[in-house]
């Protein structure tokens, strides 16, 4: 055999061994003034143009370059931004923005209200074929000029009358309206260089900001860098640079959690019951609710009683303990921590009268009740909850539900063009108010898969959405409930969802969102655990 | 052998015209659109993306449209990431998927070799049973079972190396081994019996008759004539590797085009789509082409034919 066999083997072994020996072994976590603040997200922001972007990733990276006429405090509330008060009008169609003048964008210019009046206006320009252009549909002609009904923009209710001084005009009254000028949609954005860099104005080199962070850099599919912006006009921030990994596999970002490679992961389902009881831990709830939908165009699901009967025949409280992510039962639709949310609505679980109201129905113990299928898109958490609303809606009320679950494009077509009888869908907030809530199920509303229509609900949504009585606005918001979970329970609320995370216990300042946003000027690490 | 070459390259073209047309009109077989949402969009406001895109076209319109701009190198802008063109995307992401399959296929050519020069020279022995159960199991493992066994091995007990990211030639290691050690065990067995295979021929005796010794025989006599197998797999193979694995690139987190290939038809990101299948073909086509030349190195008759 090979005499040399033993010595080549040898001489490999040592080799491999050197080689990993004698790397370096990469560092860990920067503090103090060198703060260095890593995080894993979990996918690449499509965009960080704030008139295009429609996703929470690219959102999340947004609030924390730009900022808009007002930001929300703690609990949601609009406070001012680069807005330091405004003021509306009797018939509260007319707002005024009164501008600070110490805010400046990153090269050193001041931000000005026609940067405003241009940021909106391309938002709303159809050639920008921006998706969130209906944010400002409430605007005098946007709705028109986005639809390419008029020509001109002049006509838009935008207008800076002064360098520092913004008038808003509004079609119909809208109360919640400065919690829409938070929204990364509405920042100011400036002409001159989206006209000179097209495309590419968001790139390192280019972007100018009013926030809190500068993009330093972005390796695409990779990591972003961001670093403290110095003209920033809203106080120190105190953690110098910022890196956001894109990691998809969320196992895989919290093994660099566990290495000491990140400070911020958010955890799978699967991991929380081995961190739950962790001092890393953060549980968020958030402003997000799931549900199922019935298709009330066709039988069974066009008896408000079956539909009634299949929302008391299911006890939301297993599912937190399926899901193990610090869920909250939902029987009522707007969710906790936004204005108008009231547990007390929505029909409780109760299997008797489920069996009553589907007797009622023609229904007796479920018999002759007709085979319907239950889809939703493929996901783990999905596939959990309609295993176990199957199995509750055969226990309480004898009738066998088949499952049906698909790719998530294929599911969105479905829904379109052939609702399934019963279907899961979820909906985030996009501003925490409850009429970004309450609006999806108006009659003939483009996210109102049900197909149901309700002229009272409609007219209550429409009224509160105007009512700057904040009692009499709950109380329109409160039946409005009523009529969508009770009477005519067109959906089954299920549960509000949250967001698990671990912060590592030198990380301060970290302050969890409900609307899944992040801002990271109050973030600083130190030697001293939280 | 040049004009060899430039005939292999010549025929190759109308091959990626044709799968270029394919890949375009299956693409409107599949449910859903690159703008069907949770949220869905007015009606009005999905019109004015359809423009933005040229969607609201007929399809042979919309094929004339894309082909005039694939003439040009252009290959549209994606539709998941406005502001970034498909070209920029496989810019920035195909030179990482190269290294990172260039690495692998080292990966897998030399432990091949080894593995199978190893089985058939111990032959019926212990360690060529060792050689073929290993290679069995790097056969059988997928990806996520043999990348996860060498993070939680290498980076979390030993602590040697980093468990993913992409920042330097460390973080190579495991991402290569994850990826190659399949192809590896494949050109191992085939190695193994391609050397069997030749052992038994007159010129093998013939020169183990006239003394040269033993390593010799192998190397010089009986491995170049029994490496053609391993030719003709080591280009789809490499082309395979070098387009980058949507696993090894997920659980690793390195920026390469292989996530494109499931993310792309996810989001129906038509245009990303097309780019990825296009470079996948060309990968190919330039692989067993460069295999084709080396083909004529090893066997001369072949360039002649």
């Amino acid at each position: 055999m090979f005499y040399f066999r033993e010595n080549m083997l040898k001489t490999a072994l040592i080799s491999v061994l050197l080689f990993i020996l004698l790397a370096p072994v990469h560092s860990g976590a920067a503090s103090g003034e060198d703060c260095r603040f890593r995080f894993s997200l979990g996918t690449e922001p499509p965009t960080l143009d704030p008139s295009l972007a429609t996703d929470g990733t690219s959102i999340l990276v947004i609030e924390n370059l730009m900022e808009g006429l007002t930001q929300f405090d703690q609990n949601l509330l609009p406070v001012p931004a680069v807005a330091k008060k405004w003021e509306v009008s009797k018939d509260g169609k007319t707002w005024l923005f009164y501008l600070r003048e110490d805010v400046h964008w990153s090269d050193g210019k001041k931000v000005t209200a026609d940067d405003f009046e241009y940021s909106w206006k391309r938002l709303l320009n159809p050639e920008t074929a921006s998706e969130y252009a209906y944010f400002l549909y409430d605007l005098e002609n946007a709705e028109a000029y986005n639809q390419k009904k008029i020509s001109g923009q002049e006509s838009v209710g935008v207008k800076a009358l002064s360098p520092f001084l913004l008038r808003v005009r509004l079609v119909k009254p809208v109360v919640y309206f400065p919690s829409l000028t938070a929204f990364s949609g509405t920042v100011p954005l400036r002409r001159d260089l989206i006209e000179k860099y097209g495309d590419h104005w968001t790139d390192p080199e280019k972007m100018v900001v009013n926030g809190p962070y500068r993009l330093k850099e972005w390796r695409h599919e990779y990591k972003l860098t961001l670093e403290k912006n110095r003209a920033y006009y809203g106080g120190e921030v105190l953690c110098g640079t910022v890196e956001a990994f894109i990691i998809n596999e969320r196992s895989t970002a919290l093994t660099l959690y566990e290495t000491g490679s990140l400070d911020m992961v958010f955890l799978t389902p699967e991991a929380i019951p081995s961190y739950r009881n962790d001092r890393e831990y953060v549980n968020q709830p958030l402003l997000r609710g799931y549900y199922y939908g019935f298709n009330t165009r066709v039988p069974p699901f066009n008896d408000s009683r079956v539909r009634r009967a299949f929302s008391m025949a299911i006890d939301r409280s297993e599912l937190p303990r399926i899901l193990s992510g610090g869920e909250v039962p939902a029987k009522s639709w707007i969710p906790p921590g936004m204005f108008a949310h009231d547990p007390s609505i929505g029909l409780d679980f109760n299997p008797m009268e489920a069996a009553r109201q589907l007797a009622e129905a023609g229904y007796p113990g479920g018999k002759r009740f007709p085979s319907v299928r239950l889809a939703f898109n493929t996901d783990a958490v999905n596939g959990l909850v309609a295993e176990n609303i199957q199995a509750q809606i055969k226990r309480n009320l004898n009738i066998t539900l088949s499952l049906d679950n698909m790719e998530w494009k294929v599911y969105l077509k479905k829904l379109q063009l052939d609702t399934p009888a019963v279907f899961r869908l979820s909906w985030g907030a996009d501003y925490p108010d409850p009429d970004n809530f309450m609006n999806l199920f108006i009659t003939g509303g483009g996210n109102n898969h049900t197909g149901w229509g309700n002229p009272r609900y409609d007219r209550l949504i429409s009224e509160a959405a105007a009512d700057p009585d904040p009692a009499s606005r709950r109380s329109k918001y409160g039946e409005a409930q009523k009529i969508l979970t009770e009477t005519d329970a067109a959906i089954i609320p299920l549960f509000f969802s949250a967001q698990n995370l671990l912060v590592r216990r030198n990380v301060h300042g970290f302050i969890p969102n409900a609307m899944e946003l992040f801002s990271f000027k109050t973030v600083w690490k130190g030697d001293q655990e939280r | 052998m040049i004009l060899f070459l430039a005939r292999r390259v010549l025929i190759s073209l109308p091959v990626l015209l044709v799968i270029a047309t394919i890949t375009f009109f299956l693409l409107f077989l599949v449910p859903g659109g690159p703008f069907d949402r949770e949220k869905k969009l007015p009606p009005e406001i999905e019109a004015n993306i359809n423009a933005k895109y040229h969607l609201d076209l007929p399809v042979w319109k919309q094929y004339l449209f894309y082909m005039s701009g694939l003439a040009s190198g252009d290959l549209g802008p994606s539709y998941k990431y406005p502001g970034r063109s498909v070209n920029e995307i496989l810019h920035d992401t195909f030179p990482v998927s190269m290294k990172l399959g260039l690495a692998s296929f080292f990966v897998a050519i030399s432990a091949g070799l080894a593995f199978g020069i190893l089985a058939a020279s111990f032959h019926g022995r212990w360690v060529d049973r060792a050689a073929m159960l290993l290679s069995s199991g790097g056969l059988s493992l997928p990806g996520f079972v043999l990348g996860s066994g060498l993070i939680f091995l290498f980076s979390i007990k030993l602590r040697l190396l980093p468990p993913a990211l992409w920042e330097g030639w460390r973080y190579m290691v495991l991402p290569s081994l994850t990826l190659g050690l399949g192809a590896a065990a494949y050109i191992a067995r085939l190695v193994r019996s391609s050397l069997l295979d030749i052992s038994f021929h007159e010129f093998v005796r013939t020169a183990r008759a006239k003394g040269l010794p033993e390593s010799r025989v192998l190397l010089k006599h009986m491995l170049r004539n029994s490496i053609s197998p391993v030719l003709t797999v080591s280009g789809p193979l490499l082309a395979g590797l070098v387009t980058g694995s949507f696993v090894v690139e997920y659980l690793f987190s390195i920026p390469g085009m292989g996530r494109y290939f499931i993310t792309a038809v996810t989001n129906r990101d038509y245009p990303l789509i097309m780019g990825v299948t296009l470079v996948y073909a060309v990968v190919i086509v330039a692989a067993n082409i460069i295999v084709d030349g080396l083909y004529a190195v090893v066997d001369p008759r072949v360039a002649r034919r």
